[in-house]
This record gives C-alpha cells, sequence and structure tokens, in this order.
C-alpha cells in the first residue's frame, strides 16, 4: 500500500516535471554573470531595458535564468553547461569569461550566444560564429584627452594593474602606445593580488607621477578608498574610467556608461529573439559614444577647476 | 529543463575532475601531505595545453606533455621539501605562486581555444570510435574512459612494491627507513605522480571548456580534499570499496551538489557556503559515524 | 664488529642549553653477542642506538663496522644491515596495512621496489610458519590490519619485520617496556631465540634488570655518557641481579633521583 503510494507519487511528479517542460512556449534566455559588480550589474539592467525599449514583455515574451559564477571559474563553466543542458532559447554572458563559457558549451548546439562587456572579442575568439554582443573597450583616447585639459603642465599618468586580467593588458599597451599623442609617459606597475594594490600606489607616488589613471581592473578598483586616501594625502588627482568611480571619489572619468551598454545589447538580443537578425550575421559592436563624469567634491578638494572646453560635455556626479 | 543532458554534463565534469580527486587522494589521504601545488599544477596543466592547441599540435600528445608538465611540478614541490627541508604547506604554496607566474607566462592571463581547432572530443581515436554519437555524450564516454582507465592505473599501482612503499611512507615513514630505503624518495615520487594527474585533468579541462584562464587553479585544492572526504567518509562503511573509487564518486557528487544549488537558484555568492556547510556536515556525520561503530564493536566485545 | 671510537655527541651546540654528553666514548661489540645496556633516564643509552643507527648526528668519532667507517652514511642506508625495535609497539610497522602486506614489505628490504606486485604468493607459507611460532595465532590474521591488533601483537610482528631478512645487528630501544609482563616475557623469549637462530649481533637497551642479566652475554651499564660498567664471560656470569640493583641504586642516589 505505502509503496503504492509512493511509486503514484513519483510518477506524478515526474510527469508534472515532463510536462512543465514541453509546455514552456515563452523563451527563455539565460544569462551568464561572472561576478557581481557594479558595472556588470548595471549591463544586466540594461540589458532588461534594451529588450523591453524593443517591445518585448518579460513573462510573455521572455522569462530570465539569471546564474551568477561569483568568479569562480569551474562554477562558470557548469553555469553555462546548464543553460546549454536545459536548451534555453538564448545565452547572455556578461564579462569575458562567461561568454567564452557559454560559446564553448553552445559547440555541436544551435543556441545563439549574445555577449557584453567583453573588451576584446576578437582575442576571446568571439568575433564569429553563432554569437555577436558589444565590447566595452575603455575610450583612451578620450580619457588622456581629458587629463590633458585638466591638467596641462602634467608630465606622467601612474596606473597599477593586475597582470592576470586580460582587459587590463590590453588596455597598458594602447595607454603606452597613445600617451605620447598627448605628451604623456606612463609608469605602470603591474600587481598579482589585490594586497599589492595599496604598495604599488605608493611606489607611483614616490616617482612623482602627476595624475593617476584607473583601468576596470577589478583588484585595483576593489580597493578605490584605499587608494583614493594616498593619493589625496598626495594633492594627485585619480582620474577614473567609469562612473561607479566617480562616485566613489576620482576627480573624472572619461567612460562609457554601462546601462547605456547593456541597452544596445538588449536590443541585439531582441532581434535575435524575434528572428529578425541571426547573431552570426550580427557583427559585434563597439560603444564609440562616452561620456565624461566629474566629481565637483574631488575638484574642489585638489583645487582643479574644469577648463571651459569640456565644461559643458561634463556629467556631473554627486559624491554619495 | 532537459534532466538526462544535465545530468551528463554534471557527470562529465566530475569525471575530469575525479583525476584532481585523485591526485589529491594520494598526497592527502596516502602520503598525508597537504599538497598546495594543485591550485598551480592544474592552470599549468591547462595552460600548456592551450597553447600547444593554439599552436596546432595533437590534442592527444598535449596530454601527455601536460602530464609531464605536472610531474615536474610535483617533483619541484618534493625536491623543496624534502632535500631543502621545507614544510609540506610552505613548499606547496612556493610551487604555488612560482606557477602562477609561470602560467602567464606559457599562455598570457586567458587563451581561448577557438572552434576550428580539434580536442581530445572531436579528433583522433575516440572521434573514430564515438564521433556519431553527439557532442556531450561523447564527453562523457570519453571521461569516463579516461577516468575509470586511471583508476585502473591507480589501483594496479598500489598493488605494485612501489605502491606499496608509498602507502608505508605516509602510514609509517618510519618503516621506510627501516626498510633501508628513502623515505624522502618515496614522497617525491608520490607528489611527482600526484601532480602530474592534477596537470592532466586541467588538460581535459582545458580542451573541454576550450579555454585557459590563469585563475582556474583558485580552490582546486579545496575542491580536492572536500571530494576526498566526502568520498571516503561516504563509503567508509563498506571496507571493499577503493580509496579511488570512493573519491570518484566523491568528486561526482561534489559537482552534483553544486549543480542541484544552481538549478535550485541560489545566488553564485551563496555557493561557497553552501559547500562550506556541506563539508562540515559530511565531516561530523563521518565522525559520528566512527563514534557509533566504535560503541557498537566496544558492545561486541564485552 | 662493531666499533664506536672516540664518539664527541654535544646537544644544542652553541646555545645555553648545550649538554654534552659523549666525549671521547669508545665501544667495541664482537659479532654475535648479546648486549644488554642498562641505566638510568638520560644516562645516553637511547642516544647510543640513534647514533649507530645514523638518526642523530655526532660532531667527531668514527663508527666502523666490519672495518667500514658509516658516520657519512645516511639513516635509511645503515638499515641494510640494521634491523631495530622500538618501545613504542606502533611504531615498527604500518598501522592502515594488512600483516600479509607490512611482512611482504619487510621480506623486500633491501632490494628495488619496483613495479612487481608486491605481494608474492608462495611466500605466505613461510609467513605463516613465523607467525605461528609466536603463537599468537596472528597466522589466521593475514589480511587484518596491523591498527586493529594489540600492542604485544603488534611489536611481534615489528620484531618478526626486522628480522625477516638477513642483517648483521639488531637494535632492540627498550622493546619490551610498554608490554603487559606475561606479552613481555613471550617477546623476550622469541627475541632470544631469533638471536641465537639467526647469531645477529644484539644491542638491548632495557630497564628489565633481570632480563639484561638473563640473555645478555655482556651487560653494559650507562651512566652520563659514561660506561661504568661492563661485564662479559664469568664475570658476567658471577654478577646477580642483586649486584647490579645495588650499582644502579649507587648512581642514582649520586643523581639525586
Amino acid at each position: 500500500m505505502k509503496k503504492g503510494l509512493l511509486t503514484l507519487l513519483t510518477i506524478s511528479l515526474l510527469a508534472t516535471i515532463l510536462t512543465g517542460c514541453s509546455k514552456d512556449s515563452i523563451p527563455k534566455i539565460g544569462i551568464s554573470q561572472y561576478g557581481e559588480h557594479a558595472s556588470l550589474d548595471n549591463c544586466r539592467e540594461g540589458f532588461i531595458q534594451g529588450l523591453e525599449k524593443s517591445g518585448l514583455v518579460e513573462g510573455e515574451d521572455f522569462v530570465i535564468d539569471y546564474q551568477n559564477a561569483g568568479f569562480d571559474d569551474s562554477i562558470n563553466t557548469q553555469i553555462a553547461q546548464t543553460f546549454a543542458s536545459n536548451n534555453v532559447d538564448l545565452m547572455v554572458g556578461i564579462a569575458t569569461p562567461s561568454a567564452t563559457a557559454l560559446y564553448a558549451a553552445t559547440e555541436e548546439k544551435d543556441i545563439p550566444v549574445i555577449f557584453t562587456a567583453v573588451t576584446d572579442p576578437v582575442e576571446a575568439k568571439l568575433d564569429k560564429g553563432n554569437v555577436t554582443g558589444t565590447s566595452d573597450k575603455l575610450p583612451i583616447d578620450a580619457q588622456l584627452e581629458l587629463i590633458r585639459a585638466m591638467q596641462p603642465d602634467a608630465k606622467t599618468i601612474g596606473i597599477a594593474y593586475t597582470t592576470s586580467e586580460p582587459n587590463s593588458i590590453s588596455a597598458i599597451a594602447e595607454y603606452k602606445e597613445k600617451a605620447p599623442n598627448y605628451g604623456f609617459t606612463i609608469e605602470a606597475i603591474g600587481i598579482t593580488q589585490q594586497s599589492e594594490v595599496t604598495q604599488a600606489v605608493d611606489t607611483l607616488i614616490s616617482k612623482d607621477v602627476d595624475a593617476f589613471s584607473n583601468l576596470t581592473d577589478n583588484n585595483v578598483v576593489g580597493v578605490l578608498p584605499a587608494i583614493l586616501d594616498k593619493t589625496n594625502a598626495a594633492s594627485i588627482p585619480i582620474y577614473g574610467s567609469e562612473i561607479e568611480q566617480v562616485k566613489l571619489g576620482c576627480v573624472a572619468a572619461a567612460g562609457i556608461d554601462y546601462i547605456e551598454l547593456g541597452i544596445r545589447t538588449g536590443e541585439m538580443a531582441a532581434k535575435v529573439l524575434t528572428g529578425k537578425a541571426k547573431a552570426t550575421d550580427l557583427p559585434y559592436e563597439t560603444i564609440k559614444d562616452y561620456h565624461i563624469y566629474t566629481n565637483t567634491n574631488a575638484l574642489e578638494k585638489l583645487n582643479i577647476t574644469l577648463p571651459e572646453s569640456i565644461k559643458e560635455d561634463t556629467v556631473p556626479v554627486e559624491l554619495d | 529543463m532537459n534532466i538526462i543532458d544535465l545530468a551528463v554534463n554534471t557527470i562529465t565534469q566530475g569525471l575530469i575532475y575525479a583525476l584532481l580527486s585523485y591526485a589529491v587522494y594520494i598526497t592527502y589521504k596516502i602520503l598525508d601531505f597537504p599538497d598546495l601545488t594543485v591550485d598551480g599544477s592544474f592552470p599549468l596543466g591547462a595552460a600548456i595545453t592551450a597553447v600547444l592547441l593554439t599552436n596546432n599540435v595533437n590534442p592527444y600528445l598535449t596530454l601527455l606533455v601536460a602530464l609531464a608538465f605536472g610531474a615536474l611540478a610535483g617533483l619541484v614541490t618534493g625536491f623543496i621539501h624534502v632535500r631543502l627541508n621545507i614544510r609540506a604547506l610552505l613548499a606547496g604554496i612556493i610551487t604555488m605562486t612560482g606557477l602562477f607566474s609561470i602560467n602567464l607566462q606559457i599562455a598570457g592571463s586567458n587563451l581561448i581555444v577557438d572552434r576550428t581547432i580539434d580536442t581530445i572530443f572531436t579528433s583522433g581515436i575516440f572521434n573514430v570510435l564515438f564521433g556519431n554519437i553527439p557532442l556531450i555524450y561523447r564527453k562523457l564516454v570519453i571521461t569516463l574512459i579516461i577516468a575509470l582507465a586511471f583508476k585502473l592505473i591507480l589501483d594496479l599501482y598500489f598493488k605494485t612494491k612501489n605502491g606499496l612503499l608509498l602507502r608505508a611512507v605516509g602510514d609509517n615513514d618510519l618503516v621506510v627507513t627501516m626498510l633501508a630505503k628513502d623515505k624522502g624518495t618515496v614522497k617525491i615520487i608520490g607528489l611527482t605522480i600526484a601532480n602530474a594527474l592534477v596537470a592532466l585533468s586541467g588538460s581535459i579541462v582545458c580542451q573541454e571548456q576550450r579555454s585557459f584562464s590563469s585563475t582556474m587553479g583558485t580552490g582546486q585544492v579545496v575542491f580536492g580534499l572536500a571530494t576526498v572526504i566526502m568520498g571516503t567518509t561516504i563509503f567508509k562503511r563498506f571496507g571493499f570499496v577503493k580509496g579511488t573509487t570512493a573519491v570518484l564518486v566523491g568528486s561526482i557528487v561534489y559537482k552534483a551538489c553544486i549543480q542541484v544549488a544552481l538549478t535550485l537558484g541560489l545566488p553564485a555568492n551563496l555557493l561557497k557556503l553552501v559547500t562550506s556547510i556541506l563539508f562540515l556536515v559530511i565531516l561530523v556525520y563521518g565522525n559520528y559515524q566512527q563514534k557509533t561503530t566504535k560503541v557498537v564493536s566496544k558492545n561486541a566485545r564485552a | 664488529m662493531l666499533e664506536l671510537k672516540n664518539i664527541t655527541k654535544i646537544y644544542n651546540p652553541g646555545l645555553v642549553t648545550e649538554m654534552c654528553l659523549f666525549d671521547d666514548f669508545n665501544l667495541t661489540i664482537e659479532d654475535g653477542q648479546f648486549v644488554s645496556i642498562v641505566g638510568s633516564n638520560g644516562s645516553g643509552k637511547t642516544s647510543l642506538l640513534n647514533i649507530i643507527c645514523g638518526n642523530i648526528p655526532i660532531e667527531q668519532g668514527e663508527i666502523i663496522i666490519n672495518g667500514k667507517n658509516i658516520v657519512k652514511m645516511p639513516e635509511h642506508k645503515r638499515h641494510n644491515s640494521i634491523g631495530r625495535v622500538y618501545q613504542n609497539s606502533s611504531m615498527g610497522s604500518c598501522p592502515n596495512l594488512t600483516i600479509l602486506e607490512n611482512l611482504s614489505l619487510a621480506d623486500h628490504k633491501g632490494k628495488t621496489f619496483g613495479l612487481s606486485w608486491a605481494l608474492n604468493k608462495s611466500r605466505i607459507d613461510y609467513y605463516k610458519e613465523q607467525l605461528s611460532s609466536l603463537g599468537l595465532g596472528l597466522e589466521d590474521k593475514l589480511h587484518v590490519k596491523l591498527g586493529a591488533l594489540s600492542g604485544g601483537q603488534r611489536q611481534a610482528v615489528s620484531l618478526i619485520m626486522s628480522t625477516l631478512t638477513p642483517i648483521d645487528f639488531l637494535i632492540l630501544d627498550e622493546h619490551t617496556a610498554a608490554l603487559d609482563p606475561k606479552t613481555a616475557e613471550t617477546i623476550m623469549i622469541l627475541t632470544d631465540k631469533i638471536v641465537r637462530e639467526k647469531k645477529l649481533t644484539a644491542m638491548m637497551v632495557t630497564h628489565n634488570l633481570r632480563y639484561a642479566a638473563e640473555y645478555g652475554d655482556r651487560i653494559l651499564m650507562m651512566d652520563k655518557g659514561n660506561i661504568i660498567l661492563d661485564r662479559s664471560g664469568k664475570e658476567k656470569e658471577s654478577t646477580s641481579i642483586d649486584d647490579l640493583l645495588n650499582i644502579f641504586t649507587k648512581i642514582s642516589i649520586e643523581c639525586g633521583n
């Protein structure tokens, strides 16, 4: 008797699962984000806005399965394989490791992958195949131009970066290549872990750099408040690479808006999801627009006045 | 939801990482040596594999090269520990830290293996044999063959004179000295075998997910320890189950736990906490089990 | 023949705790001799054994076995001709290996541990024969792990392990001290039998004066790194346990024990 009941229960449970699966007619989007991070969160938020802007309604036109790997590579792989096993209709990778893991998991499967916050899609081998998205390459020219306008006498820019972050390495290379065009030299110090950041900053201060510039380097940005304590004490302005860093106290930044980046990605995804385009045919996009963000409080503290030439373009940021 | 595919993927992951579990079983359980080299030799295997694959080297050959370099890493840790008299933990940390830089030198911070490049899953003998079944099932079959083959090799090795000496050195190294054998050399052999397996695991992970990342080694020692303890605790009651079998199952169970957590929609930030709680529960359960069996045997004697 | 010549052993040299144990210590042991060594704690008995076996270094002197100075020979290599049984019964065997595995290891001492099978079935009868001579019923427990045996049983296996292959010297480091009187007696009789049968040179440190007198061909009494009594042959025959005890008490009183 008991056994019969148990069998019945199991069968009904299985039946619910199976019918639940087959009934699934609303397209499912699997979003894999490498970890919790303000910029990456903004990307995701923007992505959903982008879908909605394209006329899609969550719950009716799509459902989202959001997973976050917590910066763990093996979990990152498992998330990608889960999406592939579940045959989601579209995969979205936020940050390079997530995007590459998703793309690898779709080998021999026909699931389009859309990525965002990938600095170099060519290097990540995401430039061909059933995959497309947006790159968050830093507007380095704009940043150098900004520093030159704000500090006409500055000669050297100090940058601390993590040697194991591919985005940082390519950004440093570009900084070094372009700095002479604006009359700067770059003092870059590579670190391997977060605990070394403040030491690198001390070293740069002792080398009398005239300004600091940040990348989107997770280790460095993670201890930004500690860096600011040191640079403020030495009265050296520090420039961020996106709005979140300016909010934390950087004087200014020429950066892309990650929400906008997300929206653009969402719009691409909507095209793919509704069948208007195929990911294979859509080339990846690099955002060319950027904003100049300034932190009035930080500028005041360091007695920097905004030059008229850039004043009108800027987006002032309130310090929390 | 496709439960079968999900299970296949999970088991495949467990099988690939089982090689790492075997290694930790050798160092931690047999040699009683907490070897942290693993966090460096795992990405080392992947780094070498990524570079060789992108240079069109035969994927099967890369497995062997990774194996050899992993062995070298273990040899270095063994040498530092045995010949330079550095404590086990520190010797492992030194090699692991050095390997971080070496891995960056070998393959940079990230290296993607393009889809046009063949791996062991898409070429050679395995492809001839299983090429007509879908990729994820093919991956399961191939990893199953590799994991079982190495389990068998290790089981046989433990039955040889050399293998028995290895078991003896972890159990009571004084005995090895009394056998007129250098216990240090035996430990070095153990570390060499273990890290060769770790690098092999890294190599297969790299071929399977088509990427290398310099950070992919982080936490692998903990994973290895967790699977060894899980496996050996689960099978403690069954004396006839081999250690290698136990950790093989441990590895799959671990990956399955992560999979269940993901499927339940648990935030990834909590995953590590879940892992550590699971770890603790199993350890406590293991202790409890030991206590009860002791009481039982006492009663039986009385 | 074993010769110790001009041995100097200093513990913690250069530190405040520096302690000179042996200063120009000399000892010669003839082949086939069963030497009992007695003495109070700290008199240097175990240090003497450790110096011979090579697990503590010496500052000066020569250790000569069969005409060859072995001072620079590493510990493990010296064990090619030495077997040793410790006081702690768990020190001489591997607790997580079975009796059979332990004996197989010991049976292969001095040879290469290669990739051939560790267990040699044709030797099992020989092992059983050795074990049954103990009278402990261990011959039926070949597949039991050593850790599951009692201290006395383990010590018996350790003794067999250390003498399974041909050796010249048997070093016994208070090997009956941790056992109950009956088991100690059994182990002692077994030791004597093995030493005589295999014609080994044995050095036995013990606190049991009766064992020292009864089984030793020669008795050494040590105090503060010196041999204060050395009797063999007829001289030893005429030494009673009471004589030993008297001398022992005298040095103990001097030490303030």
